[in-house]
């Protein structure tokens, strides 16, 4: 398991590269462009617009831009001035050495921008995921035993309205229900916030902290509990009407015992490998929820990255994406073959 | 491998902590006060929601993304300016009628005073500015001519540097003394009074900020010295930021406000919830739809700009679709300035301001409909018969009776070439400009004009011509956005949209490639300071762009603000942004 544990990492390290290139490519090819304006004025003029290209490093061929993006130029010496003459070092260390460039929009490293919001999207998406295997794994288990009862049938049909929701309409009204009708019985303000992470200025509690999330995280994770109960319900029908399940219960197991253990270990099987494969969301974030909900996360940074058209930015987003989906498909490997003991990997 | 009941709590638990710590009790992304800012007060101990310590009054300002930083020179997204203008000042402002007030500056420098010399037979001035000797930076340092030349200086910076408006008009700055010093100028430029202030340009400190890294990139815009009414206390990046007053602000007794929360909240009906909630004080550039839903509310009040800015208007590109020469390849259809003319009597912008934009808007047909400079050009008729009879008489007919006219006899077009054209607009602006597109759409269609419709990024519309912009490499026919110009001085905004030079790709924003010597030497001759003369150049060009329609003006796009009943002293403004007079506002 080891070896290939190092085999599947060091092959992911061409892999990041070829991907690297693409998204590069795609990213700098993409209609429009960093030097249009935006806000109040909508059109930059050429002066500034020379400028920002040569700051931004707009002025080189794509193929230097990306030599430069991945070690760096700081072994050769560059146009800082526009004069035409290369006169001195450049400042950029690359990617390989830790260096992912200044973003074009806030003009700060971005390692440091994107270590402001990756934390919020990380503690929102950890809490959420955490909540819908709470909830999905038991309602998919009860589902699949209690075939065709009432609460299947409540149950198929809220997944179905669940999966039909937009997320985006779903929080708007739970912003109406919550926070602009339903009012604190002691207080009199409302029931929960209207988004954000914390009362701003008040001291750190639990119970401030809480009552923000709780809101956000049911925006996120009503698509996701209806999906994976179904998915487990699905795969423990299969599972209970196997030959062994029936050899549990001849051997006289309870029925608990050869529901829990016998069944619901293989019938979780799959799950785990589309959890695994969720993973990334960890990190990608939620846009929908953390734009309705003001959360200064990954999926806002990123959304307002790509209509900046901040290169630096996009690209480290992209990067770092990319290489937690490899992360995650190897951890989807590992947890199968822990949790299968008739996988091996050699 | 399996986990007991007691183990999984202990992992559910250590995730939950996990995350609260990652997020929470980590550094939360803070910019930290500046270390030398003398007078910030430390983060109040407070029980009430967002942070309002009893007895302080506080306001809160909502706006849907992040300011980059506090250098609104770098990037103007309006959001920088809204925190620049709370702690940074500049030489002079603008009030939301035009006139201009010193800020830093002692007095504003006129001819009239000596402030300003010129020398017409060089082309050149030099203006005189002597500062307050009463205002500090926050740290006690005083405001001084150093700071002013640091922030030249840096601005220019061919490496690290940036451009404003005019500022190549500046050959250089020369220390009189402390608190004086001269601008001197290579030509006679009219827009100097708030070239170094307004909502761009700030004055930064020579002694806080770092000159190494450089205009585009100094730590002083994260973490500002401020000299103007609030300090900077903290900011979260991507959810607040709070200001508290400056106790040394050198206008006494103000702020009268304790502190001010710009909290970001990116959906604008969430934004409109809070403002009707009470959890909100003030709604930045609040759209026409959100006014109009907010009218009726008890707790809220509107804030209208007493003049307007951004006038939505039609761009009209005289040169065949991807070329940027009208003389070598005009434009099939839109060359003809009969068919420009037909456009815009076949459009009834009356119906446009009032049913799509809901009454906030009004009809603008000149440039020149503001003080200092209105000209009297009467507004075209809405008159679709007279537009079909023009397009007539410039030989477009419909003679297969399809509805779409066809060239027969046009002056561009060959003959049998359909009246078939792109309106493209940007996607930014929302639904009302989308409907507005429609609606124009629906119009033209009435007098044998097929339009067909296409939205696009604002990013795509405006880039560059090496990144394929749209305007830039003339690969279009009609668009659709708002443009105007903010202050007292419309010279630097015409240059750019009309003059000749800014016809040459990357040059400018003249994307229509209207060429006139006349408007050119106009333009040229109305760089001068006397008032006079600038009013009858400015009136003439006017008739010009009437008689030749580059551009078709539409109407006027409203600015306002909505803000609670409780505050007070709000006024918005098409020459700032809404935070210009904070220091002036008051609770009820």
């Amino acid at each position: 398991m080891g070896q290939y544990v190092i085999r599947r990492l060091l092959q992911a390290v061409p892999l990041l590269l070829l991907v690297s290139i693409l998204l590069f490519i795609l990213v700098n090819i993409a209609p429009g462009g960093p030097l249009a304006g935006r806000g109040q004025t909508k059109h930059i003029r050429p002066e500034q617009a020379e400028i920002l290209k040569r700051q931004y490093g707009l002025d080189k061929p794509l193929a230097v831009r990306y030599v430069f993006w991945l070690i760096g130029n700081d072994w050769t010496k560059v146009d800082n001035d526009g004069d035409g003459v290369a006169e001195s070092y450049g400042q950029s260390k690359g990617i390989l050495r830790g260096d992912f460039g200044t973003s074009y929009r806030t003009r700060r490293p971005v390692l440091e921008t994107i270590g402001d919001y990756l934390p919020n999207t990380i503690y929102l998406m950890t809490i959420t995921l955490i909540i819908v295997a709470l909830l999905a794994i038991p309602v998919g288990v009860i589902s699949a035993v209690k075939q065709y009862s009432i609460f299947d049938i409540t149950v198929t049909t809220l997944s179905f309205m669940g999966q039909a929701i937009p997320e985006f309409w779903l929080g708007l009204i739970l912003i109406l229900v919550f926070y602009a009708w339903l009012k604190n019985p002691f207080t009199g303000g409302p029931l929960l916030p209207a988004g954000g992470m914390y009362t701003i200025g008040a001291p750190f509690s639990v119970w401030d902290w809480g009552k923000h999330l709780i809101l956000p995280v049911v925006m996120g994770s009503v698509g996701w509990v209806t999906w994976y109960s179904r998915f487990l319900r699905s795969s423990m029908l299969d599972v209970i009407h196997q030959d062994y399940i029936r050899t549990a219960r001849a051997k006289g197991l309870t029925e608990k015992r050869t529901l829990f253990i016998h069944a619901l270990r293989n019938a979780l099987l799959p799950l785990v490998t589309i959890f695994a494969l969720d993973l990334p969301y960890i990190v990608a974030g939620s846009l929908y929820v953390e734009i309705i909900f003001s959360w200064p996360g990954m999926g806002r940074l990123y959304y307002q990255a790509a209509m900046d058209r901040d290169y630096p930015l996009l690209m480290a987003i992209l990067i770092i994406g990319t290489a937690v989906v490899i992360l995650s498909n190897l951890l989807a490997d590992i947890v199968y073959a822990i949790l299968d003991p008739r996988i091996h990997y050699d | 491998m399996s986990f007991k009941k007691s183990q999984w709590g202990t992992l559910a638990t250590a995730i939950l902590v996990g995350g609260l710590f990652l997020s929470g009790c980590a550094p939360r992304a803070a910019t930290a006060v500046p270390e030398s800012g003398a007078g910030i007060t430390a983060a109040p101990e407070v029980e009430e929601p967002e942070g309002a310590t009893a007895g302080e009054s506080q306001v809160v300002i909502v706006i849907p993304e992040d300011p980059p930083n506090f250098n609104a020179s770098l990037s103007d997204t309006g959001y920088d300016a809204l925190v620049m203008e709370l702690v940074m000042l500049g030489l002079a402002d603008l009030d939301p009628e035009g006139n201009i007030f010193p800020e830093l500056a002692a007095e504003l420098p006129t001819v009239e005073n000596g402030g300003v010399i010129t020398d017409e037979e060089n082309g050149t001035m030099d203006v005189t500015w002597n500062l307050r000797p009463d205002i500090t930076w926050s740290d006690g340092t005083p405001v001084s001519s150093d700071d002013v030349i640091f922030t030249y200086e840096a601005l220019i910076d061919p490496e690290l540097g940036s451009w404003t408006q005019g500022i190549d008009y500046v050959d250089g700055i020369e220390k009189v003394d402390v608190d004086t010093f001269i601008v001197h100028y290579n030509t006679i430029y009219p827009g100097y009074l708030y070239q170094f202030g307004g909502e761009q340009m700030a004055i930064w400190p020579a002694h806080y900020c770092d000159a190494a890294q450089g205009f585009s990139q100094w730590e002083c815009a994260q973490k500002p010295l401020s000299n103007g009414p609030y300090l900077l206390e903290e900011w979260i990046v991507g959810d607040h930021l709070t200001f508290v007053r400056n106790p040394n602000y050198y206008e006494k007794g103000k702020p009268v406000i304790d502190k001010i929360i710009v909290r970001i909240v990116p959906d604008s009906s969430v934004r409109k919830t809070m403002l009707i909630n009470g959890d909100a004080d003030l709604d930045m550039w609040t759209t026409e739809g959100m006014l109009h839903d907010l009218k009726d509310e008890p707790n809220v009040e509107i804030s209208t700009s007493p003049n307007n800015r951004w006038v939505m208007r039609l761009f009209l590109n005289l040169a065949a679709r991807g070329t940027t020469d009208p003389a070598a390849t005009p434009h099939p259809i839109l060359s003809d300035v009969r068919v420009r003319k037909a456009i815009r009597m076949a459009i009834n912008v009356e119906e446009l301001s009032k049913e799509i934009f809901l009454g906030y808007s009004k009809p603008i047909w000149t440039e020149f409909f503001r003080e200092p400079y209105i000209c009297n050009i009467p507004q075209p008729k809405y008159d679709p018969e007279a537009a079909k009879a023009l397009l007539e008489e410039a030989g477009w007919s419909d003679q297969d009776g399809d509805g779409v006219r066809e060239c027969h006899g046009c002056q561009a077009a060959s003959e049998g070439d359909l009246m078939e054209m792109e309106l493209i607009t940007y996607a930014e602006y929302g639904e009302l400009l989308e409907l507005t597109q429609q609606l124009i759409g629906e119009m033209l269609g009435e007098i044998g004009m097929k339009l067909n419709l296409t939205i696009m990024e604002g990013s795509v519309m405006w880039a560059t011509s090496a990144e394929g912009g749209i305007e830039q490499t003339g690969n279009f026919d009609i668009n659709l956005w708002d443009d105007g110009f903010f202050g007292n001085n419309p010279t630097d905004f015409l240059w750019e949209l009309y003059h000749s030079a800014s016809a040459e790709p990357d040059m400018g924003w003249n994307v229509g490639r209207w060429i006139n010597p006349e408007f050119d030497t106009l333009l040229e001759q109305s760089y001068t300071l006397d008032e006079t003369v600038r009013k009858d150049l400015f009136c003439q060009m006017a008739t010009i762009l009437d008689e030749e329609v580059p551009v078709i003006l539409l109407f006027s796009a409203v600015n306002a603000e909505a803000h609670s009943a409780r505050l007070q002293g709000v006024q918005s403004t098409i020459n700032d942004l809404v935070t210009w007079n904070a220091a002036d506002w008051t609770l009820k």
